[in-house]
């Protein structure tokens, strides 16, 4: 990491004695700018409520605003992610609870999210055209859901065109699966989400991992989205869309994940964790990272899901992706066809991918 | 008491030439004293045509419903009713004429004919208004929302604090007129709470472009700077520019829809680079990135607009897009009413248009007073002006009667040209 010149400590100083705090995370004037002015605001509104509710409970010992933002810089400045200090995170329109030990949402997957929620309006739209019948209802099952976010925001753009919408998230996290139900109820209350959301949207703990062994069987379903569930799906899901663990462990350590992200959030939710007795014993790396596409892809061929999204960590690793699927796919049925999609999120090369996997099946 | 103090005989004389030339004293009041009763044959004869499209158009409305047909109609009928009304009024002064003229008529009947004479003519004057304003066709973003935009110029800190004070001024004012206004771009100098940089108002009601498109343009302030020690008077300037803000959805107006690509105001998203302000480097799961500025340039014209006020990058994307298009909508729109500029020059002999680029208005503090250079209207009342309140109104309405009678002269000298 370089070094901050001291003329922009110097000029942090002189904006605001706090600026110096947040430059050490920050590492940018704008964007330490930019968080001093969200944590003061939000110092103030947890002080005086704007709307004359009561006091915002706070972790933090509270003498006025001021204190209050002093506080929040400094633990801004060993490196605890924003989210955590706000307590939440802006997704697309939805307002996402954030907590330790649960993966604060990237900008990337919002990004990914309504790109995917596009590609099914626009394909479910084709199909449309072609038999009527099957368009009325969705489903969708969002693996390894954190917060909860993808599901929500699915939900949220997805509802007005679907009358019937059925949506499970799963995460191997009990503290997860909290969150996750706590930000349905939280984005209905705030009027973000339908109130079909709280009857549509569930989440329900599950190994994802333990679930699906290679040699998937059709239990597997109810595994992992519930028997209850299960009947009322009748053995179909539409769609997978997964933000899966993908950092390798050499990436974890070598500087890649940066500090604030390797101290502070969840490790599981970054790294694959490797059970011994599961996956098959390998020094290789890569495949440690890639762990959860592999059977995400099986697991996609024995739901015969018609699309699956995935985000990817590289555009490296999304070819690697897509190469794996194909090859899982061809291998499980020899019936249908396959296309497979790599989505860059940004021009940059080395930021988040996303691999979209279509399924036509031959007549 | 006859001792008259001495003057030098040169500011004697120069004093006399005011008198000699008597439009020096009162150069603008000459453009409002076009509001007597008589059109110009030109606007009389639009006005019938225009009346006459009107009857055709509502009768072909009667048989068979044509929402085009029905917009059209709405927009004729005022000039359709303001001529009416002045014929009538034309018909019946014509009739007490007559009366008059007849040699027979008793003397009480005469003596009425005279008082109706007399209310029938005030009457004609400002339905002969009424007709002349009708004929000036609408803005097309009259009935929009709009933006303000105000950004200190020239005049560095003094510039950045009339900023902050414009700012209030316009907010205090839409308060008080009860348009609901929002802050969605404020950046303030360096290390101030006071000093704007730039801002951006949102005033959400219809109609407000309408209300507030005369406040575009350079407006001066001439006072002593707080930041000033020798006590002397600074002259700085801060400019406002006042966009069109879209429906979210595109109206149903197909003029304005910028949804649809045959539209004048259509922006091709292909044109539009965006750039998520954020360094190189791994991405995703592996960094927690809290940066959500975005930053839109339309490439063919240089546009660039950037947006970080919100965490959420959706929102600042949507600010972005609405500030853009406002900004791409009024150059459209500018460019087209330059060209028509163009075309009128040679008629009327000087500039038809108000740049944005001129000083409108000068806010004097030492004598309290404030003048709108394009109505010549002065008033001496600042503090209620920088409150929002009556005076800025009367300032402002002013402005709007200068700019109509502008526009009447235009399509008065426009006429004659068409013809040739």
């Amino acid at each position: 990491m370089p070094r901050i010149p001291t003329r922009t400590i110097l000029k942090a100083y002189q904006h605001d004695p706090l600026l110096p705090l947040l430059l050490r995370e920050c590492r940018s004037l704008e964007s330490a700018k930019n968080e001093l002015r969200w944590l003061r605001e939000r110092a103030l509104h947890m002080v005086r409520p704007a709307s004359g509710g009561e006091r915002a409970v706070t972790k933090y010992p509270v003498f006025g605003w001021r204190g209050l933002l002093r506080s929040m810089c400094l633990t801004r400045s060993r490196g605890m992610p924003l989210q955590y200090i706000l307590g939440d995170q802006p997704f697309g329109d939805l307002d996402i609870k954030c907590a330790r030990g649960v993966l604060i949402p990237r900008h990337e997957t919002e990004t990914i999210t309504i790109h995917a929620a596009n590609f099914i309006l626009d394909r479910m739209l084709e199909d449309q055209n072609g038999n009527k019948g099957e368009k009325a209802s969705l489903h969708i099952l969002d693996l390894c859901t954190g917060t909860g976010c993808i599901s929500l925001l699915l939900h949220a753009l997805l509802s007005p065109v679907f009358p019937c919408l059925s949506i499970v998230g799963v995460d191997i996290d009990d503290a997860a699966i909290r969150v996750a139900r706590e930000n349905t109820e939280r984005n209905v209350r705030l009027g973000l989400l339908s109130k079909r959301a709280l009857s549509e949207v569930s989440f329900r703990r599950g190994d994802v991992l333990q679930c699906v062994r290679s040699r998937a069987a059709p239990e597997d379903m109810a595994n992992i989205i519930g028997p209850s569930l299960h009947a009322l799906w009748s053995s179909r899901c539409d769609v997978i869309i997964s933000n899966p663990p993908y950092v390798s462990p050499a990436e974890y350590h070598d500087g890649t994940t940066s500090r604030s992200v390797r101290i502070f959030e969840p490790r599981r939710a970054l790294v694959p964790t490797v059970n011994s007795v599961l996956a098959p014993v390998n020094d290789n790396d890569v495949q440690v990272g890639d762990l959860f596409y592999d059977r995400i892809a099986v697991l996609m061929s024995r739901l015969d899901a018609k699309l699956a999204v995935l985000e990817c960590g590289s555009r490296l690793q999304a070819v690697r992706v897509a190469t794996l699927c194909r090859d899982v796919l061809g291998r499980y049925d020899r019936t249908g066809k396959a296309i497979v999609d790599v989505w860059p999120v940004t021009d940059v090369d080395p930021a988040a991918h996303a691999v979209f996997i279509q399924r036509t099946r031959s007549q | 008491m006859s001792s008259i103090p001495w003057v030098c005989s040169q500011c004697l004389a120069r004093s006399t030439r005011l008198v000699r030339k008597p439009w020096l004293l009162f150069p603008r009041r000459a453009l409002q004293t076009i509001t007597d009763s008589d059109l110009s044959p030109a606007l009389l004869t639009r006005a019938r045509s225009l009346a006459k499209e009107h009857a055709t158009l509502s009768e072909r409305l009667a048989i068979s419903f044509d929402p085009k047909n029905a917009k059209r109609v709405g927009e004729l009928g005022p000039v359709a009713k303001a001529l009416t009304e002045w014929n009538n009024a034309k018909k019946s002064i014509s009739e007490l004429k007559s009366l008059l003229d007849d040699p027979v008529a008793e003397t009480e009947l005469r003596s009425l004919a005279v008082e109706e004479l007399e209310t029938t003519q005030a009457t004609l004057t400002s339905i002969s208004n009424d007709l002349k304003r009708a004929l000036v066709p609408r803005h097309p973003f009259a009935d929009l929302p709009c933006l303000l935009e105000i950004r200190p110029g020239a005049g560095g800190d003094e510039a950045g604090l009339f900023a902050f004070e414009l700012l209030r001024m316009y907010i205090t004012f839409c308060t008080r007129r009860g348009l609901r206004s929002a802050v969605i771009k404020r950046e303030l100098g360096d290390g101030t709470t006071d000093r704007l940089s730039e801002a951006i108002l949102e005033i959400e009601a219809d109609g407000a472009y309408g209300l507030l498109r005369t406040e575009s343009g350079v407006h001066r302030v001439q006072r002593v700077p707080a930041t000033e020690s020798k006590g002397r008077t600074h002259t700085s300037a801060v400019s406002v520019m006042v966009l069109p803000s879209f429906p979210d959805t595109g109206g149903t107006d197909g003029a304005l829809n910028f949804d649809d690509p045959s539209s004048d105001y259509y922006i091709n998203p292909q044109e539009v680079r965006t750039e998520k302000m954020r360094a190189s480097g791994a991405g995703g799961q592996h960094v927690n990135k809290t940066e959500s500025a975005i930053r839109l340039t339309h490439v063919p014209s240089g546009i660039v607009v950037s947006m970080q006020d919100s965490r959420s990058q959706q929102a600042n994307r949507k600010k972005a897009w609405q500030i853009l298009r406002a900004k791409l909508a009024e150059a459209r729109q500018e460019a087209r009413e330059q060209e028509l500029v163009e075309l009128r020059r040679g008629v009327l002999g000087g500039v038809a248009r108000m740049g944005r680029g001129d000083k409108i208005r000068t806010y004097n503090y030492g004598q309290s007073r404030c003048t709108d250079h394009r109505s010549g209207l002065t008033v001496h009342n600042l503090d209620d002006i920088l409150e929002g309140g009556e005076s800025l109104e009367t300032v402002m309405d002013s402005v709007r009667s200068w700019l109509s009678d502008r526009e009447i002269l235009a399509i008065a000298s426009e006429i004659p040209e068409k013809r040739q």
